[in-house]
């Protein structure tokens, strides 16, 4: 528990400025959003084409014209600013002891290496889930002024689970990092190197239907918010890898980290 | 304002390994993206006669306004923004890095006792991260202009707007370094580089991504991803001069800044 307080303690800044950009972000996108808002021309202009082509790319559920639309379009950007925070929280939660030359303190303690990584972890998840709440709460206050119906709330709520999942994924990965590492300067420069890898992978796979089973090596694929729209629930088997990678990963993160030499 | 040999020596070889990585991972970047380019062009051309018949403010709304995919220049440039989000991560890094290491394992108080001014230690400093930079330029040339000869399936394409292209990722750099060092001297201190190179770098794209997705805004024009967009260059094969030279001012400003501030620098040492 003193772990965990501390830590959050510690943190709070960081969270602070997420937040910041967070909610910057979505006012931005808002004060947009509020030109294309059933704007008739542009109306007219998705009426006038066939629902095929709509399909071809996927802006069926991508309607600009819409509150819905428009948060789902925001959801990509949601996810990638939110997986880059747990990312980083969570190697740098664990490495950070080795940087600022603490660890041996910190491990003479009477608690065993796993309290300390358990007590840490749910440290970074208090973040992401503050982080989330943030995020949930701008998007309604800012969409408030559209009056959006009961369904959008249900779609955004779906939306936010979606974006916990990949949290955690990213939050695990982020702690097995910095609990695998020898060196503390790899964890978090490894954890970006695989944000970015999967970010990229996902933009390729988004290029072209053959490339389609890439899908499966990048969590920003895996939940698609075209997708959460027109069927009002997640894809199983995505929820269920998701839920995968997070506990192999958290237990790599338990094996590696008790049996570490540490970097002093 | 001249610089060590010795220092730049040390700071090259700290630097070594992480060229090296950035380098093959953007060169493997590039010949990975160009591969697929014969795969997807015949499928760009269906798409681009879908995409004329849109209305053009659709078109600005989903970023694919002036984009033809199925060109290899068109598609060289998508490749290359990728390219741009690695080179400028990498920059941000050296550049929050360059100093402020030295304060945080407690080196600085050990470098600055040594009988070289502090505009001469950055100096060195900055040419030693300059050469891994150039270093990295030179891979990623290489790598396109390979990739190019071996992907495009005999298509021509004017190379005017290529080397354009290629010789933007210099001033690139530049800004991000600059903007890194800068900045690294404005806090008191930087205990971790990642999260702040992070966030200028992937927070750069992410701004002029944003940007074209919902139309032009005069915030979007901050970010360097804005100066050197690779779709505008394949398409005028020119530069935004406007926009490129407040690149090039943003540079020369936080280059001053870094050494008036790291000369007058309050530097902690260990007790």
């Amino acid at each position: 528990m003193n772990i965990f307080v501390r830590e959050v303690k510690g943190n709070l800044k960081s969270l602070l400025i997420w937040s910041v950009i967070v909610a910057l972000f979505v006012t931005i996108g808002t004060a947009k959003f509020s030109a294309y808002f059933e704007n008739p021309e542009m109306l007219k202009v998705l009426d006038a084409m066939p629902p095929a082509l709509l399909a071809a790319f996927s802006m069926e559920g991508f309607n600009l014209t819409t509150v819905s639309g428009f948060v789902g379009l925001m959801f990509a950007y949601y996810v990638l600013m939110l997986g880059i925070a747990a990312a980083m929280w969570g190697s740098e939660i664990i490495s950070k002891e080795e940087r600022d030359k603490t660890v041996e303190f910190a491990l003479t303690l009477p608690v065993t290496r796993s309290r300390v990584v358990t007590a840490k972890a749910l440290a970074a998840l208090f973040n992401c889930v503050a982080l989330l709440l943030v995020t949930w709460g701008i998007s309604i206050v800012t969409a408030r002024p559209y009056s959006p119906d009961a369904a959008f709330y249900r779609f955004l709520a779906l939306l936010m689970l979606a974006l916990f999942l990949l949290q955690l994924v990213f939050l695990a990965i982020g702690l097995l990092l910095g609990c695998a590492m020898k060196q503390y300067r790899r964890a978090s420069s490894l954890a970006v190197s695989v944000l970015l890898g999967t970010y990229f992978l996902s933009i390729i796979t988004a290029l072209s239907a053959k490339l389609d089973f890439l899908k499966y090596l990048t969590p920003f694929k895996y939940f698609d918010a075209v997708k959460i729209l027109n069927e009002s629930r997640l894809d199983g088997g995505f929820v269920a890898l998701s839920l995968a990678i997070v506990v192999v990963s958290m237990v790599g993160a338990y094996v590696t980290y008790a049996r570490r030499d540490l970097y002093i | 304002m001249t610089m060590r040999m010795n220092i730049l020596h040390q700071e090259f070889g700290m630097r070594r390994q992480s060229v090296i990585i950035w380098s093959l991972a953007i060169a493997a970047l590039i010949l990975l993206y160009l591969s697929l380019f014969s795969s997807f062009a015949a499928d760009a051309a269906l798409l681009n006669e879908m995409m004329s018949q849109f209305p053009k403010e659709l078109l600005t709304a989903f970023g694919m306004n002036d984009t033809d995919l199925s060109t290899v220049l068109g598609y060289f440039g998508l490749a290359f923004l990728f390219v741009q989000i690695c080179l400028a991560i990498q920059a941000a890094s050296y550049g929050f890095a360059l100093v402020s290491i030295e304060e945080r394992e407690w080196t600085a108080d050990f470098l600055l006792a040594k009988p070289v001014g502090r505009a001469q230690i950055l100096t060195s400093k900055l040419l030693a991260v300059l050469a891994g930079l150039a270093i990295t330029d030179a891979v990623v040339w290489g790598a396109s202009l390979l990739a190019l000869a071996m992907f495009t399936g005999g298509q021509s394409f004017e190379t005017k707007p290529l080397w354009l292209l290629l010789l933007s990722v210099v001033p690139f750099q530049l800004f991000f370094l600059s903007v890194g060092l800068v900045v690294s001297l404005l806090v008191k201190r930087i205990r971790s580089v990642t999260p702040y190179a992070m966030a200028l770098g992937f927070g750069m794209y992410v701004l002029s991504a944003f940007g074209d997705l919902l139309g032009e805004s005069a915030l979007e024009k901050i970010t360097p991803f804005q100066h050197f967009d690779p779709h505008y260059i394949v398409q005028h094969a020119a530069y935004d001069a406007p926009l490129a030279a407040l690149s090039l001012a943003v540079i020369v400003v936080s280059l001053v800044a870094s050494y008036v501030l790291y000369r007058r620098r309050d530097i902690p040492a260990v007790v």
